[in-house]
């Protein structure tokens, strides 16, 4: 089997929380939900101040395919459609709730038949997006027409602290895969593979043992090595295809969902639930007792905070991985569907960058899992020669930050590939 | 609840590998400290000053640099990385102004003015050891040998040899007890010999490079296969496995392999580009060394292959991941898959090849030969003889000359018949030795022939033919006196020291005396001792092996004894058994005939016993 060749190895530092279980954290007083945190176009909220929501009452609906539909986490009143901060720093729209505590819930009509087509409409109208991160509707990814062959399912988490979706894989082990032959159904994929990285071998055992051999799903241990949980490198891991450069996971024939996302097909297809929670990991050295959460949406990262001890030594928090996460500068900032989770991170753990020159040593050349090099690219970047940023692989970036992560110079590799990147699609270089 | 307040936000990612400049930096410094404590050990507290004063200088003319452009002073530790190398690149004793020249030159002219650290394009150390080579050639071939008692204190310059400059002339004949050949290898590899200060002892360098391919501060297949490659190079330039190892085991290419070429500036960043690098630094050190003018060429080849570096890195370029050609299909790897199989090639050819140009050295210890310069077992159980001697040319009444001859005379494992007979120096005039009379011959066949003449009836070739006769028949007789086991057999009497015995054949070493002296002039008895083999089945004297005669050239003429009986040999009158009449050669030869005759009463006694 093909597996990529560099990429980096970060300590796992998921011990704190791979024993843990899921557990409830109740939801706050006042909730901002948020209307973009997806890819695409923001949806169109339907409610207005005022008006009485039930929990899983649809709130906001998709405009158009590539949007998803937002629903209430809970029962309450709405406060109105109002800015907020988002994790970016700009405001954003959310819809605020407040909790009334009643916990009312109103849930999908159940679905009559399992067709790819009643499957596919009802993840849509479940408001369900990538849960991995990037949060593109799933409705939408899922629907390749007939050209998928294999269904990836993403259970690497390669990302170091996080664990949600290794204690999703133990704990609600029977609803995923059920959640994986929908998916298949859905996509039309004759066959799945969940891709899980090695240092997780509980979850590769239970998952094996539940899909017994020579069946349609099959596990795929991965070796442990950052970014194996990026689309291409796990699908070119799980399946040995590979995808081509520029082109998405179905022209390998391959369609990749998170087990996260697969849960929650399963449940807005068999206990018609929307989409409008997740588990979140809560970790770090700065916290006290770090935990996996269930967590409404809209949420505020301070009640993730206070649920789980988060002391004062922390230096930087950051949503989702501390390779790609984002470093969130506000705990008014509230949880959405793609919020893997929290981190807050003391000063030894997270690395203060101070850039100094670039000694050439190519590290970045070695550890970039898209064999791209960084180190030109940024020079190129300076240089404002873009065509020479777009020769040396600028716009195949997936931004894992493996370059950033091995400069000994420390400088901001990441970034000026990813602006070389933005800059060539911007001006169409 | 404490409240957090001091958070900041920050760019991912929020790890970072350890590793930082200045640490990657103390690394290499780490791993130079064996070869700065080898090079004092080897080459007094004079040759540490000299690396001492390189680094001072080096990092002081960084600081001044950077405050002549006002430029805020760097403490990354790569000024004395640069001063460290360069130190230990020169020779032991070199004045105290070729560090602070080559400093200056290597930080200023090298590194700074084209942006300092990471924008050189050339090895500031490669490049200010070449410079100084060519600015002080003299002082720059100055080398003193390795003496862990003699250089300690002194300062004195006393011109010694390196390896490469001397071969193995500059090296003492044992090392530890180790004689010849694995004993160069031990002195090479402990760095007991000529060099520079830090190159010299491998040892130390082998510990520094571990050391950093541990700490991952360098990429393995930089000095992996530029020592593959210089050794696959070494074996075709010099067609000897015993020379590739002392190739690779001399000079500054294990030094330069770890420390020079992995430079991080001047190396291609790809590792494909790295492969090929290292291969075109093999390739140009091993063509300096054996074509060049200069006797070493790891600096030199390493500040060409920085100039390649460049180009290397903007054409190039890694395959991305899912690349496609135009056409759609993946792009080929090309650079992958022939770089992996230049190293697999190199590699094979490497194994295919060291056995069949590997030697075992024989030692011969007992006999004394007058062509024999010595032998070595081949892989295939052959041995070759190496000898060396001259026919004699001349013309009566028109000139004289003596024609130097060398042959490698190879004999099969069994001794039996001479497999190959390589010319090495003779006649270049068309009086060349007729091979064909001697390969695939036995040594009967070759002792029974007596037609030596070549095309013409009497020519020069005729005498080389049986110059290289006599040295072929000394070939068997030291195979068999040396190389083959006998049974002792429980006779001494006489003159009979020892008698053995091999199937027919009897051995029996034999001592006398020949009286030299010169009437009225001086007295001299030189005492004579031979191994005289018999064939009891021929009753013939098959083999004489000279164990001692006069070394001033009064040698017994062994050939006109072999094959004759003891009614022959004793008939032979004195003019028969010697050349004139009247020298010590003829006394030495009437002794011997009587000791023959010793020898075949003791096989009658030894057969009737």
């Amino acid at each position: 089997m093909s597996l990529f060749v560099s990429g980096v190895h970060p300590r796992g530092r998921k011990e704190r929380t791979s024993k843990v279980p899921i557990t409830a954290l109740p939801a706050p007083g006042k909730l901002w939900v948020p209307l973009s945190r997806h890819i695409g176009a923001p949806a169109l909220p339907v409610v207005s101040a005022g008006e009485r929501v039930l929990r899983g009452q649809l709130i906001a609906h998709a405009d158009g395919k590539v949007s998803a539909n937002v629903y209430s986490p809970v029962s309450g009143t709405v406060g109105g459609v109002v800015g907020h901060i988002l994790p970016t720093g700009k405001k954003g729209d959310h819809i605020l709730i407040e909790n009334d505590f009643e916990g009312e819930t109103a849930l999908l009509p159940p679905l009559a038949g399992r067709t790819p087509e009643s499957v596919l409409a009802r993840i849509a109208e479940a408001g369900i997006v990538g849960m991995g991160g990037a949060g593109f509707p799933t409705a939408a990814k899922l629907d390749v027409r007939g050209r998928a062959e294999v269904l990836v399912v993403n259970g690497a988490e390669c990302e170091p602290y996080i664990t949600c979706d290794e204690r999703i894989m133990l704990e609600y082990a029977d609803e995923l895969l059920q959640g994986v032959r929908l998916a298949m159904l859905a996509c039309g994929a004759a066959r799945a593979v969940i891709g899980i990285e090695k240092n997780k071998p509980e979850a590769i055992s239970l998952l094996s043992q539940k899909c017994g051999r020579g069946g349609e799903i099959s596990v795929k241990a991965l070796r442990t090595r950052y970014p194996q949980g990026a689309e291409k490198q796990l699908i070119l891991g799980c399946t040995g295809r590979t995808v081509p450069e520029g082109g998405l996971p179905v022209d390998a024939g391959a369609v990749v969902v998170n087990v996260h996302t697969a849960l929650a097909i399963y449940r807005a297809v068999e206990e018609n639930m929307p989409c409008f929670e997740r588990v979140i990991t809560v970790s770090g050295g700065a916290v006290e007792e770090p935990r996996n959460l269930w967590v409404a949406n809209g949420t505020p990262l301070q009640a993730l905070a206070d649920a789980c001890g988060a002391d004062a030594d922390c230096a930087r928090i950051v949503s989702g991985g501390p390779m790609m996460g984002e470093a969130v500068f506000s705990l008014k900032v509230c949880t959405a569907s793609t919020t893997s989770a929290l981190l807050f991170l003391t000063e030894e753990e997270c690395s203060a960058r101070v850039s100094s020159t670039c000694i050439g040593c190519g590290r970045c050349v070695q550890a970039c899992p898209m064999g791209l090099m960084p180190v030109y690219i940024e020079s190129a970047l300076l240089a404002k020669n873009y065509g020479e940023a777009k020769r040396f692989g600028a716009p195949s970036c997936i931004g894992c930050g493996c370059c950033s992560y091995v400069c000994p110079a420390k400088r901001y590799l990441a970034q000026s590939v990813k602006l070389a990147k933005k800059i060539i699609k911007e001006r169409g270089i | 609840m404490a409240q957090i307040d001091a958070y900041k936000a920050a760019a991912s990612p929020h790890e970072a590998s350890g590793a930082d400049t200045r640490r990657i930096m103390l690394d290499v410094l780490i791993a130079l400290l064996p070869c700065i404590v080898c090079g004092t050990v080897f080459f007094g507290l004079y040759s540490l000053m000299l690396v001492a004063v390189c680094t001072a200088v080096c990092f002081l003319s960084e600081q001044l640099f950077n405050l002549a452009r006002k430029k805020p002073l760097t403490f990354d530790l790569s000024a004395l990385v640069t001063g460290v190398i360069l130190g230990l690149n020169l020779p032991p004793r070199a004045p105290w102004y070729i560090p602070v020249i080559g400093g200056v030159f290597a930080i200023v002219v090298v590194k700074m003015l084209f942006g300092g650290l990471g924008k050189n394009f050339a090895n500031p150390a490669a490049t200010a050891r070449v410079f100084l080579l060519l600015a002080y050639s003299t002082l720059m071939s100055q080398y003193i040998g390795a003496d862990i008692s003699g250089n300690a204190l002194s300062a004195d310059v006393s011109t010694g040899a390196t390896y490469l400059t001397g071969g193995t002339a500059a090296l003492a004949d044992s090392f530890w007890g180790v004689c010849g050949y694995w004993g160069y290898v031990l002195q090479l590899f402990f760095g007991a010999v000529g060099g520079s200060v830090g190159e010299t002892c491998k040892a130390a360098v082998l510990v520094g490079g571990a050391y950093l391919l541990a700490r991952r501060v360098i990429d393995w297949r930089i000095p992996a296969v530029y020592l593959l490659t210089a050794a696959a190079m070494a074996l075709a330039l010099w067609g000897s496995a015993s020379e590739m190892l002392l190739q690779l085991l001399s000079g500054g290419l294990l030094f330069g392999a770890f420390f020079m070429a992995t430079d991080y500036a001047t190396s291609p960043k790809w590792r494909y580009n790295r492969v090929l690098y290292a291969v075109g630094l093999g390739v140009l050190t091993m063509l300096i060394r054996r074509y060049g003018a200069y006797p070493e060429g790891t600096s030199l080849a390493v500040l060409v292959m920085n100039l390649f570096v460049p180009i290397m890195d903007k054409y190039l370029l890694p395959v991305r991941f899912g690349q496609r050609t135009k056409g759609g299909r993946p792009y080929p790897q090309v650079m992958k898959w022939s770089m992996r199989g230049i190293c697999a090639l190199l590699a094979l050819a490497l194994l295919v090849a060291v056995p069949l140009v590997s030697y075992t050295e024989v030692g011969l210890y007992a006999g004394t030969y007058t062509y024999i310069k010595g032998v070595r077992r081949n892989f295939g159980g052959g041995y070759e003889f190496t000898v060396q001697g001259e026919a004699d040319l001349s013309v009566p009444g028109q000139y004289e000359y003596f024609q130097p001859l060398e042959f490698v005379v190879v004999l099969d494992g069994a001794g039996e018949r001479v497999t190959e007979i390589v010319p090495v120096t003779q006649s270049t005039m068309g009086y060349t030795a007729e091979l064909s009379y001697f390969v695939g011959h036995s040594y009967e066949e070759i002792a029974a022939r007596t037609d030596w003449s070549a095309a013409d009836t009497e020519t020069s070739a005729t005498r080389t033919n049986v110059k290289l006769k006599d040295m072929v028949i000394e070939c068997f007789t030291a195979y068999h006196y040396e190389l083959t086991d006998y049974e002792a057999l429980p006779y001494a009497e006489g003159n009979i020291l020892r008698a053995e015995r091999k199937d027919s054949l009897y051995r029996f070493t034999v001592r006398g005396t020949a009286d030299l002296s010169v009437q009225g002039k001086y007295e001299y008895y030189q005492k004579l001792e031979y191994a005289v083999t018999i064939d009891a089945e021929t009753c013939t004297v098959k083999y004489i092996a000279t164990i001692r005669e006069s070394t001033m050239g009064y040698s017994v003429d062994r050939d006109i004894f072999l094959g004759k009986t003891a009614e022959e040999i004793a008939g032979m009158s004195d003019e028969q058994i010697g050349a004139d009449i009247d020298t010590g050669a003829t006394v030495t030869a009437v002794s011997v005939r009587g000791m023959i005759g010793e020898c075949f009463a003791a096989l009658a006694e030894v057969n009737h016993g």
